[in-house]
């Protein structure tokens, strides 16, 4: 039906390289997110996906089909903009019904599918409204109306959240999973929101400086990021990560860090000694008072969530090293007390000198 | 809601003396603002059309004595310019010319506004030769036009060598090509001035929706009419309003260079009113003329207004949740 | 190669009918200056000369500087007096754009922030601009002579000014909209009166707009015609009627010395012209444009 192919995919802007010989498969009726920070590629690669910049080099694949010199409009694809593009000086209904009457598609049909659509992302009673007269996450959903109607193979969207407040974003963002999971075409969402794409993703292309870094399933970006950048961009909060060394101890490796030295696990013992980086999830180091851990460090700050509390611990570092506990049990911890802490070994993560991950198991 | 009636119900009714004051003294300063204005039009606009209506009234030519001798004569000269034939073709004349070289203007600025709006190498170039014309002063493309359109000058010679046939019409000289001639004029000069509006309008328009229509599938003939165009109203309007408004006022062209020849072949309204006044000395019927003139633009420019507020309305309507947000 | 081959050929096509207005609106401009460096045999000569050979300054001496030694032909022109028309052109034009600017941009900002006037009436006062200075030049050189003012720079000045002031206005209007009102709102609470407010913080902030609005109204009025012509007698001349002042003292097609006194009266013009470009777009706006 759509499977898209990217291959050597590479754009330049002058002297400054946006993408650089990015091949990517998506296959018919997946949900794949490109992630990262700005200025990494992402939303110049949808773009020439959708046709509107030319790839300097490589090809475009849709079905096997070549269509790097077809016109947007020649390659069956459907787009939502980040600034949802209404025009503004048509109706709702008008806006909607564009694409089919590009078509030629007969005004009864036309007027059929567009109640249909309208019903279907609750907008039916704004068809007469102008789009300057509605609210933000109105507009962005006749946006969604305007192309669903066209029944395109593939859906682009280019951050077509980051213009709402927090509370449309989530109410967007499953309006956006449960489009998918009832249309079951392939969609190619765009955004630096790593939590978006965990959400919504069947698979995570996360991309950087123009090019991939790591592809997968949310699950293993999460588990298993590939290198340093990976690891420290998706969670919330972000993954504990403190510099140090690998040292060979009597045949066991050791990592020592400016404030503590710890132990590392059996899959480790192979290391090569040098500057490494240790990396730990807050939700993964146990925290007790008074009893016994891998490391003990004072607390710098407390923040008690409601459903969980973080503890903001001083490592010696500038980045302060956060453990999540459940519940409030921990909320009146004194800033000052040292604290044990344990670090689950199962979950830590060894990065190099480059950020590439040692070992992964 | 229930804050809202407990403040009202505690706010006095009288205004407190600080806000009095307050409003007193905005008062003051709106008014000292419009001062100068209001005294212009009082002491140099009012003087002026209460003169030209005492002379529409009065017949006085410079050979009478001082102007409050003049006699009156009720609506005699009305009649007679309103039966004049050579004032029926002056306004049809003038008419012509404004609406011809508006067109043209608007034609020739939108081509290549439409061809510019879009980035690409020289654009700066361009730009400033294009605005160039619009920098003369009316009268030097007068004269430059005399030496230009000389029937043995360089234009037919350069028509000429490039098409091959010996083309030689008389620009000037001619009187059934002469006022197309100067509208060409017009165009020329005044070309730029359509051209910075238009472009600063399409510059204006946001590029997500005419992406969207792309890929919606629309071609570019498409997307220009249902997109562009539509979106480019108020400055079209506004292109036109404001060029024929100055067309209809056009002077030096016609009067420095053709003093309204030859014959009378460009003999618009401002010329022979020109000529009425200051060669025949008929004051008292260049007074008439020049109200119903003015009578006559005043008709054209509230239409004007009309269809610019409106043409701006719609614009803030447009965009009034970006307005309001931002 | 659809996309591509498409691409190009709307790039050639784009470049050929740019071109070929360039040359039309650049032709007369060009013709203009060639014939101020042409001595007196190459004016109308046939065929037509493009390039003047040998360049002379000739005219410009004449015409400009009244050197005696080239009144010696034919062609040597009695008013020698461009030069006081250049002092008066400035002097009025200045003026009257200063007043203008100055009247204008406090009009504008109490259209701005005290809506002195109305959205209506800020186009009736457009309008206003817009009548046909032919309709009220006789009275008003009658109203003028009865006052004194017939033939005087003060005159000119006062007319250029009251028909300057709409387009003052509606230009400097669209910079102030844009100082944030939070600006004025801080000096009110630290003790600045509303006039200081004016001169003190907001126009020193659209300093490059006024700029621009008054070289823009400067091109208007220095380029005037009509009522230059009406109301300057023989005390005061401008430089439009200078020029016009040649075509009728002599027989006509002294084409060097006319074109030597346009590029004169031309080339300020441009310069200042291309100094404002960007600023252009904005000063013809007149709100129908969306910032």
């Amino acid at each position: 039906m759509a499977r898209i192919e990217l291959v050597g995919l590479s754009k330049s802007f002058g002297n400054v390289v946006a993408v650089r010989d990015l091949s990517l498969t998506i296959e018919d009726g997946e949900f794949v997110v490109l992630v990262g920070p700005s200025g990494c590629g992402k939303t110049t690669t949808l773009r020439m996906i959708a046709g509107f910049v030319d790839a300097s080099a490589g090809e475009i694949r849709i079905d096997g089909r070549v269509v790097n010199d077809l016109e947007p409009r020649d390659r069956g694809l459907g787009m939502v903009f980040q600034t949802h593009a209404l025009f503004p000086h048509k109706t709702v209904m008008q806006n909607i019904e564009f694409g089919l009457r590009m078509k030629r598609v007969p005004a009864p049909e036309r007027a059929q599918r567009v109640r249909e659509v309208a019903d279907m992302v609750h907008i039916s009673h704004l068809l007469d409204q102008m789009p300057g007269q509605c609210s933000g996450g109105e507009a962005q959903r006749v946006a969604l109306a305007r192309t669903l109607v066209t029944q395109p193979s593939t859906f682009l969207l280019d951050e077509p959240l980051s213009s709402l407040d927090a509370k449309l974003r989530r109410e967007l963002r499953a309006e956006c999973d449960r489009l998918h999971q009832a249309l079951k075409r392939t969609f190619i969402y765009v955004t630096h929101d790593q939590e978006e794409a965990m959400t919504l993703a069947d698979r995570i292309v996360v991309m950087r400086a123009g090019e991939i870094v790591q592809v997968g399933t949310p699950m293993e970006i999460y588990s298993n990021p590939v290198n340093y950048f990976v690891a420290d961009f998706f969670g919330s909060p972000s993954m504990n990560l403190l510099a140090g060394e690998i040292v060979q101890v009597d045949g066991t490796a050791r990592f020592r860090a400016t404030s503590f030295e710890l132990d590392l696990p059996e899959r480790f013992k192979a290391a090569e000694s040098g500057a490494a980086t240790l990396g730990i999830r807050p939700e993964h180091v146990g925290v007790t008072l008074g009893g016994k851990g891998d490391i003990e460090l004072p607390v710098r700050l407390v923040e008690p969530l409601g459903r969980d509390t973080l503890l903001y611990f001083d490592a010696g570092t500038e980045r302060a090293f956060v453990a999540v506990s459940e519940g409030l049990d921990m909320a009146d911890v004194k800033v000052g007390v040292r604290m044990a802490l344990s670090l689950d070994p199962r979950r830590l993560y060894l990065f190099d000198a480059d950020g590439r991950r040692l070992a992964p198991p | 809601m229930s804050v809202a009636a407990v403040s009202a119900a505690s706010i006095p009714s009288q205004p407190s003396p600080r806000e009095l004051s307050r409003r007193r003294a905005i008062k003051r300063f709106r008014w000292s603002i419009l001062a100068p204005l209001i005294l212009l039009l009082a002491f140099v606009l009012m003087p002026v059309l209460f003169l030209q209506l005492y002379f529409s009234f009065h017949q006085w030519t410079v050979y009478l004595g001082s102007w409050s001798d003049a006699e009156y004569v009720g609506l005699d000269l009305f009649l007679e310019v309103l039966t004049d034939p050579r004032f029926g073709w002056a306004v049809v004349r003038s008419l012509a010319f404004a609406t011809g070289s508006t067109i043209g203007c608007f034609l020739v600025g939108f081509a290549l506004a439409y061809l510019m709006r879009r980035p690409f190498r020289g654009q700066a170039f361009y730009y400033t030769i294009f605005i160039l014309p619009m920098l003369t002063v009316p009268v030097v493309v007068a004269y430059t036009a005399e030496m230009l359109l000389y029937q043995s000058g360089p234009l037919n010679d350069l028509i000429s060598r490039i098409t091959g046939i010996d083309f030689k019409p008389m620009w000037l000289t001619d009187p059934n090509i002469a006022l197309p001639t100067v509208m060409l004029l017009e165009i020329w000069n005044w070309a730029p001035f359509s051209f910075i509006i238009l472009l600063a309008g399409l510059a204006a328009i946001p590029s997500e929706p005419i992406e969207a229509a792309e890929i919606l599938g629309a071609s570019r003939w498409r997307v220009f009419w249902e997109v562009e165009l539509p979106l480019l109203r108020p400055v079209i309007f506004l292109a036109l309003v404001l060029r024929f408004l100055e067309a209809m006022a056009e002077f030096p062209k016609t009067w420095a260079l053709l003093q309204g020849g030859p014959g009378t072949a460009t003999e618009t309204l401002p010329v022979y009113i020109f000529l009425t006044t200051w060669q025949y000395f008929e004051i008292s019927k260049g007074a008439v003329m020049s109200y119903l003139v003015m009578l006559l633009m005043i008709v054209i420019v509230l239409f004007a207004i009309r269809l610019l507020r409106r043409e701006k309305q719609a614009l803030d309507t447009m965009y009034a949740r970006q307005k309001a947000a931002g | 190669m659809r996309k591509s081959r498409r691409r190009r050929l709307t790039a050639i096509m784009r470049y050929v009918l740019l071109t070929a207005w360039a040359i039309v609106a650049f032709f007369p401009i060009f013709w203009m200056i060639s014939t101020s460096f042409k001595p007196d045999t190459q004016w109308f000569a046939w065929p037509p000369v493009y390039f003047p050979h040998p360049p002379t300054l000739s005219n410009y001496l004449n015409v400009w500087f009244g050197a005696e030694e080239y009144a010696a032909t034919q062609y040597a022109i009695s008013s020698q007096k461009p030069l006081i028309s250049l002092l008066n052109s400035t002097i009025i034009a200045g003026t009257a754009t200063l007043l203008s600017v100055l009247f204008g941009a406090v009009m504008a900002y109490g259209v701005s922030r005290y809506r002195i006037l109305s959205e209506t009436r800020m186009f009736q006062l457009l309008m206003l601009r817009m009548i046909p200075p032919i309709v009220i030049v006789a009275p008003l050189s009658l109203y003028y002579s009865t006052l004194g003012l017939l033939d005087s720079m003060t005159g000119l000045i006062l007319i250029y000014f009251l028909t300057s002031l709409p387009y003052a206005v509606w230009m400097t209007k669209s910079f102030i909209d844009e100082v944030p009102r939070e600006i004025e709102q801080a000096a009110e609470i630290l003790g600045a009166s509303r006039w200081r407010t004016i001169f003190e913080i907001v126009l020193p902030l659209i300093r490059s707009g006024l700029v621009a609005t008054f070289l823009f109204i400067l091109i208007l009025t220095w380029s005037e015609y009509l009522l230059a012509l009406i109301i300057t007698k023989t005390q005061v001349t401008t430089l439009p009627i200078e020029l016009s002042k040649y075509q009728g003292s002599t027989e006509g097609r002294v084409y060097g010395r006319q074109a030597a006194l346009a590029v004169g009266i031309t080339i300020p013009l441009m310069i200042v012209g291309l100094i404002i470009r960007k600023h252009l777009a904005r000063g013809f706006s007149f709100g129908m444009v969306r910032r």
